[in-house]
């Protein structure tokens, strides 16, 4: 397929007149994000055997179109223009009447470059983005017949998951689930927990996610905190004309221990799961709502988990140019806590070292409920090709609760956290005609704790923290010729509890240079993260330790830069290289202190580096497509004082995985293939502990007929046995059949 | 050329990993390649009810103070399993170290509450240690050189001796 060579298809569609006198119809052309199309062909076309064109425009900069003088009855409008699906609409025009008729064109898979929403925080394409992007389409979410967005997110390039918690480049590590170094979008609005800065990957159903983008390396100059090594944004499903509904089933079946020593049940594991969806739309007004609940009986000892989720989203159009759009979800998790595993004494451990399926006497009866929701409000208006602006508020919820039955005096039987984040930005967008677009932005946030157990009340008290931060950001890019060049900085301004305010400074500066096979592309930017409240104010009791909080947590901060290179050198090869480097400073990590206490303390400096690339090659042989992605990471921290140079933990040197999907009529078969290599560093909390590469082979197989799909799934399919985080074994085979009807 | 091997090459390299399948495997409590020292615990007496948690522990020397106390090994201590089924019979345990000589190889009884340095002489108790089998008045000595085997002792619950018995 060659750079830059498009096909136009435009639509042809028969009209049957009904009545007599002559009407008009007006509307809006929008992309799925909302942005304005213009210079899209509008055509209406009489049917039967005397079809003909009766009218025909193209949208204004506004995306806006006007056809006059229709023929009363029955109309069909066509629109197309270059990179999107063609649309068409079958409309009753009535004599003497202006009707108002809308379209949301969605992507074409002929273009050749994807429209992306999150580097630059606009829509640019994604080979004008500055930073790596990786994209997880629709249809790699449906093949891989998936219940979970972290299970969409994990097989990106670039991308792991260790128990829950997302690396981008290895940015997190794993630190349960406390701090994350990775931004969760949904939509574009913030939605990491206000109290341990972590995400909550089941708030937001998988059958809702239209696509994710993961902007890869430090985000700090449009993002701010939390987007340390990278942004993961959940675009969801675009509300369409009409009724329309979709019902998702699945039941699966979960392997049992390879080895008999291991055993712990009489019976098969299953988990099941039903998700129904039903949307309307219809004029200014589109409106849909989703429910879900699931069940597991775990792969391991006391891992049964229940779930449970609604979904609602609205939106209003009041004129062409504007859109309205109110979102919220709740979710509700019932599980037990099947951590850490059974060493040997800690259970009945039939002479093993270890019992990797079974739970350890101290934490027999551990379990959890959490519940979550949020609700935003966005208004976007783009009253010019030149003008746009955004806004939106949301309020986000968490709340959970830890049992531990075990617990003696004088720590509570129960820890328990509700959390607020409540959050509103202003953005505007200008694009002028000499190549220079302008972002700029206003954002606020407040998180709130009241908890127990990040309380900072070293006595098990309960106690209520507050986190303020203020930030205003800028960027501009700019064409020089065949260059992009982009610059800008975001200011942000921390409080907690009300105390004194500490600032930070994210500058952002990057090039694209397009070339006749792809592109060149290099940034550097500064990368920062506050602690969590939960990082500043932890105090609990673990693995026989106590964690005291640390209140005096200072900001990891950092720079990071990436050069990189997309290509296509022959028509079957697709193919995208980067370099990355970031220098990190006063990275948030917990610590044993020389009185044996665990605290979260600043390491000096570390350095994250390496190389990311991605190959998708195509036709191998017909209808096959097969994609390799491998990230070299070199992640240490430096030497200081009597430390010397480390690897950081949770870190794999080598991430390979492979993909394979052959499509034939309505059959589709597919392979994923994960390889980690094993973490170079030893826990220093399990000094005695295996340390395993990850080798995981996923199968699946799909079959369509009109509106019904089913997939076949087979994750882990050889069985293997590991962990990446300490003592906790990563899923085992598991069968899974998913039925999917779409009305 | 490229297009006709890539696809055989990526398959072998697949294939070749898969059949190196090193995940997890059943491990005997003290496999040929452990280092450190292995043994088994026999109980004797009823389990305090205050009982938080049992730790094996080994000092390369004899702590000669309250502060030396925290200078055991492994960090964190292992645990053995007190439910009743685990203490009706012989508890086989091992303990991980680096290679050397260790000169007191004991299990540490823990009093229910947050362990400190100031609280050490009310929450712990020696509660029985690896004698020498010469003079069982005395502790033994193990010399870790890869596996040490063979370090059977008896945890007394009915005989535990508090910090202050060693340091007053």
């Amino acid at each position: 397929m060659k750079t830059g060579v498009l096909i136009v298809t435009a639509c042809a569609v028969p009209l049957v007149l009904m009545g007599q006198g002559t009407g008009s119809v007006t509307g809006a052309v929008n992309d799925t994000a909302g942005l304005a199309i213009r210079q899209a062909r509008v055509r209406a076309l009489t049917s039967g055997p005397g079809a003909r064109l009766v009218a025909s425009t193209q949208t204004t900069d506004a995306g806006m179109y006007r056809l006059d003088s229709l023929p009363a009855g029955r109309v069909i409008i066509g629109v197309a223009v270059i990179g999107f699906f063609p649309a068409v609409d079958t409309i009753e025009v009535a004599a003497g009447e202006t009707l108002r008729h809308d379209f949301r064109l969605r992507l074409s898979p002929v273009t050749l470059m994807p429209t992306i929403v999150t580097a630059a925080k606009r829509s640019q394409l994604l080979d004008q983005a500055i930073t790596s992007v990786a994209l997880v389409s629709r249809e790699a979410i449906s093949a891989r017949a998936i219940n979970t967005v972290d299970e969409a997110v994990d097989k990106a390039p670039g991308v792991q998951f260790i128990n829950g918690q997302v690396n981008i480049r290895g940015s997190s590590g794993f630190v349960e689930g406390l701090g994350s170094r990775v931004l969760l979008l949904v939509d574009g609005v913030p939605a990491n927990q206000g109290d341990r800065g972590g995400i909550n990957w089941d708030l937001v159903p998988v059958d809702q996610v239209q696509r994710v983008e993961v902007v890869k390396g430090a985000g700090s100059a449009l993002y701010g905190s939390s987007a340390f090594g990278g942004v993961v944004n959940l675009i969801t499903r675009e509300l369409p004309t009409g009724a329309h509904a979709r019902l998702r089933a699945t039941a699966g079946v979960l392997a049992d221990p390879p080895q008999p020593v291991w055993g712990f049940r009489d019976y098969t594991g299953i988990q099941d799961g039903v998700d129904v969806s039903a949307s309307y739309g219809q004029g200014v007004v589109r409106g849909g709502l989703a429910a879900g609940a699931r069940h597991s009986d775990g792969y391991r000892e006391q891992d049964k988990a229940d779930h449970w989720q609604v979904s609602g989203r609205g939106e209003w159009r009041p004129e062409p140019a504007m859109l309205v759009n109110l979102s919220g979800a709740w979710a509700s998790d019932q599980y037990q806590v099947p951590e850490p595993w059974c060493q040997s004494g800690q259970c009945t451990d039939s002479g093993q070292a270890l019992q990797p399926f079974r739970i350890d006497t101290v934490n027999r009866g551990n379990s959890t409920r959490s519940d979550k929701g949020y609700v935003t409000a966005l208004v976007t208006r783009t009253p010019s090709a030149r003008v746009a602006w955004s806004a939106r508020i949301g309020w986000l919820r968490t709340h959970f609760t830890d049992q531990y039955p075990g617990r003696r005096p004088p720590f509570a039987p129960a820890d328990f956290s509700v959390a607020n984040r409540y959050g509103g930005e202003a953005r505007l967008v200008t694009r002028r005609d000499t190549g220079q677009i302008v972002t700029v932005g206003l954002e606020a946030t407040q998180s709130d704790v009241t908890s127990n157990v990040f309380s900072g009340d070293t006595t098990g008290g309960g106690g209520r923290h507050m986190q303020d931060e203020y930030a205003a950001y800028a960027e501009a890019e700019q064409v020089m010729g065949p260059v992009r060049a982009t610059l800008g900085a975001r200011g942000d301004f921390l409080t907690i509890d009300g105390g004194g305010v500490t600032a930070f400074v994210s500058p952002r500066g990057g090039l694209v240079w397009p070339t006749r096979t792809g592109s060149w592309r290099a940034s550097v930017g500064r990368a920062y993260r506050a602690p969590s409240l939960a990082e500043r104010f932890v105090t609990t009791y673990a693995l026989g330790f106590r964690v005291i909080p640390n209140p005096a947590l200072r900001a990891e901060d950092g720079w990071s830069a990436e050069v990189g290179r997309s290509w296509t050198p022959l028509s079957w090869l697709r193919g995208d290289a980067a370099v990355f480097w970031t220098e990190a400073r006063h990275l948030v990590e917990p610590s044993i202190t020389p009185s044996l206490l665990i605290q979260f303390q600043n390491l000096q400096r570390a350095r994250l580096a390496g190389l990311d690339l991605n190959v998708t090659a195509m036709s191998f042989a017909p209808h096959l497509s097969t994609t390799l992605a491998y990230q070299y990471l070199s992640a240490h921290e430096l030497a200081h004082d009597t430390v010397p140079e480390r690897p950081l933990l949770y870190r794999p040197r080598h991430l390979l995985t492979l993909s394979a999907d052959y499509t034939w009529h309505r059959i589709g078969v597919g392979a994923d293939w994960r390889y980690s290599s094993r973490f170079e560093r030893q826990d220093p909390l399990f000094p005695g502990d295996p340390r395993l590469e990850g080798r995981i082979l996923d199968l699946r197989a799909s079959w369509t007929a009109g509106p019904l799909e089913a997939h076949l799934k087979v994750a882990n399919a050889l069985n293997y046995i590991y962990n990446l985080a300490p003592r906790v074994l990563e899923p085992v085979r598991t069968t899974t059949l998913t039925l999917t009807y779409t009305y | 050329m490229l297009r006709t091997w890539c696809g055989p090459l990526c398959l072998l390299s697949v294939g070749v990993s898969l059949a190196c399948d090193e995940g997890l495997k059943p491990q005997t409590v003290c496999p040929p390649s452990f280092q450190g020292i292995c043994g088994t615990v026999t109980f004797r007496g009823a389990l305090p009810e205050s009982t938080d948690v049992v730790y094996l522990v080994a000092y390369a020397t004899f702590p000669q103070s309250q502060t030396d106390l925290f200078t055991f090994q492994p960090v964190p201590p292992p645990t053995l399993s007190l439910d009743s089924a685990a203490r009706a019979n012989e508890q086989a345990y091992a303990l991980p170290l680096p290679n050397g000589t260790y000169h007191w190889v004991l299990a540490a009884w823990k009093k229910q509450g947050a362990l400190s340095q100031q609280n050490a002489d009310s929450l712990l108790r020696e509660a029985g240690y690896y004698r020498n089998p010469a003079d069982t008045t005395q502790a033994g000595t193990v010399v870790v050189n890869g596996t040490a085997t063979g370090v059977d002792f008896v945890v007394d619950f009915t005989n535990m001796h508090p910090v202050s018995y060693y340091f007053p």
